[in-house]
């Protein structure tokens, strides 16, 4: 899994369901989770704690223009690109942390990914999990 | 006061081979749950079940079931096992040698209500071994007469003392089926000692912890066990049985406490410190599973 340092900013809740701001660097982050009885204690503004995501949760964009509805778009430069016969694993480097993107093969062919190029790590904040260090 | 609230605030001295102990058992459950006892061996938890069925008297303290009061050491009162309407089922659970699997039921019976026997002996699948003696039994079906019996006095509590314990995981996974049965096939209140975690997340409603003699957590097993510290609300505690590459990741294979096979992707950060046998918590978030209905 992906795990990186956060710090808390905002927390938005209405009816169980919750919206946490979050910065990752100056990188703004969000996750939405469900907490239908009380909020975590250790889920309020100004703490530090990590935001998990799963590989396969992570898409990669080039050269990206427009809207979109994703919360979350980490800048990144590509590392490392481990090519599977149909996944391939996609090392990033953002800010001071690594982390992982597994992607389709045919979309590392067909976007021409290659190391050190700049792209987008994008996850939806519904994809994000809080786990307090 | 609540009419379905059993009350325990009971203290007693024991002294064992380890020293002495000093049991405060104070808490409170409602009726209609299954209670499961956790804690280390030598915390007390079969003294409790003994001092429940009224076969340990406290030093002191109350017990009040509904409106009624079962023991309560300032007014001397102190109900007889027989009238408190229990069935206990010991770890080595005694069947009478000399009768069939139907005379083990029946004796147990106050009405002799012999139609209620068979039901029993139905709900237990042992209708076909009516008339075997216990040598003629293997050990689950052995278990499964003494459950049975156990319910034969159609008991508003259940307290089973590790009753599981001595089986193998298969035998254990069935009968643990079986415990759910009994529980709901009256209603009963249950209190289970059990110190395996698996059984803990299949069978309780609620878990009392105990340690040295005190109830030191109660809650659901979620609350009591799990890492409360991810936000993941979907949690599954497994055994890890198998990790294989493919490709570019890996796929773990987990035996889940309801033995349930699941798999999961996995990525080298990941495996770096998972080995196989390991026991795991498997997490998602509550957006993500799917659901449909198996069965009405």
């Amino acid at each position: 899994m992906n795990r990186i340092n956060v710090e808390i900013t905002k927390v938005y809740s209405s009816d169980g369901i919750v919206l946490v701001d979050m910065e990752a660097g100056n990188c703004p982050m969000s996750a939405m989770l469900i907490e239908a009885s009380e909020i975590p204690r250790w889920i309020m503004p100004g703490n530090i704690i990590s935001a998990v995501f799963k590989e396969t949760e992570v898409s990669l964009a080039k050269e990206f223009s427009g809207k979109i509805s994703l919360r979350n778009k980490l800048p990144c430069i590509i590392e490392f690109i481990e090519r599977g016969q149909i996944m391939s694993v996609i090392t990033l480097r953002f800010g001071e942390e690594i982390i992982h993107s597994a992607i389709t093969t045919r979309s590392v062919d067909s976007m021409e990914l290659k190391q050190n190029d700049n792209v987008l790590a994008l996850i939806k904040a519904n994809e994000i999990t809080l786990m307090q260090q | 006061m609540e009419d379905d609230l059993i009350e325990i605030d009971v203290e007693k001295k024991l002294i064992s081979a380890s020293g002495i102990l000093n049991l405060h058992i104070k808490t409170s459950l409602n009726f209609g749950e299954l209670v499961v006892v956790f804690g280390d061996s030598g915390a007390g938890k079969t003294t409790l079940l003994r001092i429940l069925a009224g076969l340990t008297e406290p030093d002191r303290g109350l017990i009040r079931v509904g409106n009624k009061v079962w023991f309560d050491s300032q007014a001397s009162v102190n109900l007889r096992p027989q009238d408190r309407n229990i069935g206990f089922m010991f770890q080595d659970y005694a069947l009478f040698p000399n009768m069939t699997v139907h005379q083990n039921i029946a004796f147990a019976q106050k009405d002799k209500d012999k139609n209620y026997a068979n039901q029993l002996m139905d709900k237990f699948g042992l209708t076909e071994f009516a008339n075997r003696k216990p040598t003629k039994l293997s050990g689950g079906q052995k278990q499964r007469v003494a459950l049975a019996r156990t319910l034969a006095r159609k008991p508003d509590f259940l307290l089973l003392d590790e009753p599981l314990s001595a089986l193998d995981m298969n035998m254990r996974t069935a009968l643990q089926d079986e415990i759910l049965k009994a529980h709901q096939f009256n209603k009963t209140t249950t209190l289970l000692v059990s110190h395996d975690l698996s059984e803990v997340f299949r069978l309780a409603n609620k878990v009392l912890k105990i340690d040295q003699g005190i109830v030191t957590g109660k809650g659901s097993p979620d609350e009591l066990f799990l890492n409360d510290k991810i936000s993941g609300k979907v949690q599954i505690t497994g055994t890890l049985v198998r990790i294989e590459k493919h490709d570019t990741f890996y796929l773990l294979t987990v035996i889940t406490g309801t033995n349930q096979v699941i798999k999961v992707t996995a990525f080298q950060n990941d495996i770096e410190n998972l080995h196989e046998g390991d026991q795991v918590l498997v997490f998602t978030k509550a957006f993500n599973p799917f659901i449909r209905k198996i069965k009405r």
